[in-house]
C-alpha cells in the first residue's frame, strides 16, 4: 500500500481551490499543487482530485477497479464504490477509449440538477495548438484546446446532450500534472 | 482482560492502545524500527461517537465524543493500524509500529517477551489497584425489610 497527501488537510485544500479554478475557467489547464502516490491504473493528478473531493458520503464508480487501487482508494478515502456507472457521484474513466457511453452517467433530475456524475478522465495530452473551441461561461471569447486520447464520438454525445441543461455531466481532464476543467456548460464551437 | 500466555493480534492492539506511552515507548526503544517503514497515514487527531448501552440494557444512544489518535504505518509486508484514545500522537505511532512488527514471526518472540508482557502486568496492576481504590469506598446498603 502507497502513502497518500503527505499533510492531508493543507494538501487538499491546495487541490480543492485549483480544481474549483479549473471549472471556474473551462478549457484551461491548470497545474495541480500536490501529486500523491499512486497505485497503478490511477494517474497521480487524478488520485489527488479523488483524495480532495471524496469520503465516506460520496459514491464512486472505477472504470479498471484492480484490487490495489481499490484497497488503496478505500483505505484512504473510505469512499463507496458502485457497480453501476449511473449510481455514481463520480466516475473515474482511467481508459477514456473504451469507457461507457455518456449517458450512462447521472445526469441529475430537473429539481435537483447536482446530482449528476462528475467525471475524472486520464487522457493522455493537453495541446493549445488544436481545432477544437470552446466557449461558455467563465471564457471570455472562446479557448482553444485540444484533448489527446479521447473516444472518437466523445464530442457528438456531450454535444447531444447539451439541449438538456441544467442537467448534465461535468468533467476533470487530467495528463500529467495538470487539470482540465470542462463544466456542462461549456460548449464546443462548430468548425 | 484475555490471560492466555499469547495474545491474539485485536488483543495485542487493545493493550497498546490502553498502555501508558511512557512504558510502551520505554518497551520499544530496545528495538530498532524497521529500515523500510512508509507512513500510510500518519497520525492524526479526530473525534469518535461513542455509542452504547448504559447499564448494559436498553436502546444504544449517543454517549459523547471521545478524542481519537489514528495512525497506520507499512513495514516491509506488515501493515500496522493504531487507534489511541487521546491526542497523543507519538502514542498512535508507537502502537502502529508495534503493531506491524508483532505481525513478523521473526519480531515477534522478543517483542512478546519485552514489550508486550511487561504492558500487560502494568495494565493489570493498574486495573488491580483502581479496583482496590472503588472497593474501598463501596458503601453497604441495609435496609430494613418492612413487616408483612
Amino acid at each position: 500500500m502507497l502513502a497518500a497527501f503527505a499533510h492531508p488537510v493543507f494538501d487538499s485544500q491546495r487541490s480543492f481551490r485549483e480544481l474549483l479554478q479549473a471549472m471556474a475557467r473551462p478549457a484551461m489547464p491548470r497545474a495541480l499543487p500536490v501529486l500523491p502516490p499512486a497505485p497503478a491504473p490511477i494517474a497521480p493528478a487524478a488520485m489527488a482530485i479523488l483524495l480532495t473531493l471524496c469520503d465516506a458520503t460520496t459514491t464512486v464508480w472505477l472504470q479498471q477497479p484492480e484490487g490495489e487501487a481499490v484497497r488503496h482508494l478505500q483505505f484512504h478515502t473510505g469512499l463507496k464504490r458502485v457497480d453501476k456507472p449511473q449510481d455514481a457521484d463520480f466516475a473515474l474513466i482511467t481508459d477514456p477509449v473504451s469507457m461507457p457511453p455518456l449517458d450512462a452517467f447521472a445526469r441529475g433530475d430537473l429539481r435537483y440538477p447536482d446530482r449528476s456524475a462528475s467525471l475524472i478522465m486520464q487522457v493522455s495530452a493537453f495541446r493549445a495548438d488544436g481545432q477544437t473551441r470552446f466557449a461558455g461561461p467563465g471564457i471570455r471569447t472562446s479557448e482553444t484546446l485540444a484533448i489527446d486520447g479521447l473516444p472518437g464520438d466523445f464530442w457528438q454525445q456531450r454535444t447531444a446532450q447539451a439541449p438538456q441543461l441544467p442537467l448534465g455531466i461535468d468533467v476533470y481532464f487530467v495528463a500529467g500534472q495538470q487539470v482540465v476543467g470542462l463544466p456542462r456548460t461549456t460548449r464546443l464551437l462548430e468548425g | 482482560m484475555d490471560t492466555s500466555p499469547h495474545l491474539a493480534r485485536p488483543q495485542w492492539m487493545s493493550l497498546l492502545a490502553q498502555s501508558d506511552p511512557a512504558d510502551l515507548a520505554a518497551a520499544m526503544d530496545a528495538f530498532a524500527p524497521p529500515a523500510d517503514l512508509t507512513w500510510l497515514r500518519p497520525a492524526q487527531t479526530g473525534l469518535y461517537m461513542l455509542r452504547g448501552r448504559i447499564g448494559g440494557t436498553g436502546p444504544q444512544f449517543n454517549f459523547g465524543e471521545i478524542t481519537v489518535t489514528r495512525c497506520s504505518v507499512q513495514a516491509g509486508d506488515h501493515i500496522g493500524h493504531a487507534w489511541v484514545r487521546g491526542s497523543n500522537t507519538r502514542h498512535a505511532e508507537l502502537a502502529a509500529l508495534a503493531d506491524a512488527m508483532l505481525q513478523d514471526d521473526q519480531q515477534q518472540v522478543p517483542l512478546r517477551l519485552h514489550v508486550i508482557e511487561p504492558l500487560r502486568r502494568a495494565l493489570d496492576r493498574r486495573r488491580d489497584e483502581a479496583s482496590r481504590r472503588a472497593a474501598a469506598s463501596k458503601v453497604e446498603f441495609f435496609t430494613v425489610v418492612r413487616g408483612e
